[in-house]
């Protein structure tokens, strides 16, 4: 690396000299490149500068200073205003809850469609985790037996949320809805195909303690009216 | 020399605060557009009530109309699917409604459909995807024969003008 930067400076040095015995029109520009790749002091330069503002009229400073100071102090204003604004903001909130919510329901709802016979319990102890309150209580209150039924049953379901979006949010609780594909292998009968099952959940959810669970979840059955 | 230092102070000192004043400033204007920009912010659906529920109800309303078809009317769902569709959509439905020209009237065919949710997964001022549940009815007069399908489609509407159009339709 320090090689290259080396040699990229031998090839602009050597650039400059070119410019210099060429032409007479860019030798100013050449003379530029070198101060700025040597660090000989160039006596020409902004030294003088500081003396010339020094010496202009003393009145114009503290007024200049109170512009520049009103000015910033309108841009500080409005800055933390706007910036108070959009942190406080109901809808960029709300905007924040709806995308939460459907992360959460597309999770959740995935994890309850699936369930490998082989280790039913990490499964339903997932089904736990992303549930709350009457429909957890039911989940948690699978039986031994159940259980069991569950195991002799050898299939291996897989869900995967094809789409979902949110159809409604309230404060602490939001409806998301979700078309689901659930391929189910049966262990019970080797060799056979996996099944594909297409369904369309609703899914309500609950905001507990930050996080979004699923408080009941129903299939949209097709309407008969 | 201390003269000149505290000179020197005295009229820098605006000039420095003027600067802090106007970091913090202009941070807090950059901070309110990092959260106005995001992803979730510029999305409307569901926060923005009223583009919500205006979305709904024409998706709900076009919907149930251009999947609605009698054999004996026809042309009430041509009439409709001239008004609601428009892109890829009209013309996937064109080749659909060919072949179910062909089949309805010998058939005496119905097909009535029910949207029973739409749900807005993202909107702008004039353009949305949204997800929604149908459900289609068909019925056959000459051997009263029915069958009711569920269906769940990714739709995506876009607004020109006043007016929305179905430019997309997904089966899902």
């Amino acid at each position: 690396m320090r090689q290259q930067i080396q040699t990229a400076g031998e090839i602009a040095a050597v650039k400059t000299e070119e410019e210099d015995e060429t032409s007479s029109l860019t030798s100013t520009e050449a003379s530029t490149d070198a101060s700025e790749a040597d660090p000989a002091p160039d006596t020409s330069l902004p030294s003088g500068a500081g003396t010339g503002d020094a010496g202009s009229p003393d009145g114009k400073r503290p007024v200049l200073g109170l512009i520049a100071l009103i000015a910033a102090a309108v841009i500080a204003v409005v800055g933390s205003w706007w910036w108070w604004q959009a942190a406080h903001d109901d809808q960029l909130a709300a905007a924040q809850d709806r995308d939460s919510a459907l992360i959460a329901a597309t999770d959740g709802v995935e994890t309850i469609n699936s369930l490998d016979y082989r280790d039913p319990d990490a499964d339903l102890a997932a089904w736990e985790d992303v549930t709350t309150g009457q429909f957890q209580d039911g989940i948690a209150g699978i039986t031994d037996s159940q259980r069991q039924l569950l195991v002799d049953e050898q299939k291996i379901a897989t869900a995967e949320v094809v789409d979902a979006a949110v159809l409604s949010i309230d404060g602490d609780e939001a409806t998301v809805v979700a078309a689901v594909e659930i391929t189910v292998v049966d262990d019970a009968v080797p060799g056979r195909e996996p099944t594909l099952k297409r369904n369309r959940f609703s899914a309500q959810m609950k905001l507990v303690e930050g996080e979004w669970k699923i408080s009941d979840l129903k299939q949209v059955a097709v309407s008969l009216s | 020399m201390t003269r000149v230092r505290s000179l020197l102070a005295a009229r820098l000192t605006p000039f420095v605060l003027a600067g802090v004043l106007a970091i913090v400033g202009v941070y807090g204007l950059w901070q309110s557009h990092e959260l106005r920009s995001t992803a979730a912010a510029e999305n409307l659906a569901v926060v923005d009530a009223s583009l919500t529920a205006e979305i709904q109800s024409f998706v709900t309303t076009g919907l149930n109309q251009v999947l609605t078809y009698d054999f004996a009317d026809p042309d009430a769902t041509t009439a409709a699917a001239d008004q609601v569709l428009a892109g890829d959509a009209r013309k996937e439905y064109d080749t659909l409604f060919v072949d179910l020209q062909e089949k309805a009237p010998g058939q005496q065919l119905t097909l009535t459909a029910a949207v029973q949710s739409v749900a807005v997964k993202e909107a702008t001022e004039d353009s949305a995807t949204v997800l929604v549940f149908l459900d289609q009815t068909s019925q056959r007069a000459t051997d009263n024969q029915g069958s009711v399908s569920a269906a769940q489609l990714s739709v995506t509407v876009e607004k020109s003008g006043d007016t929305w159009s179905i430019t997309q339709l997904k089966p899902l």
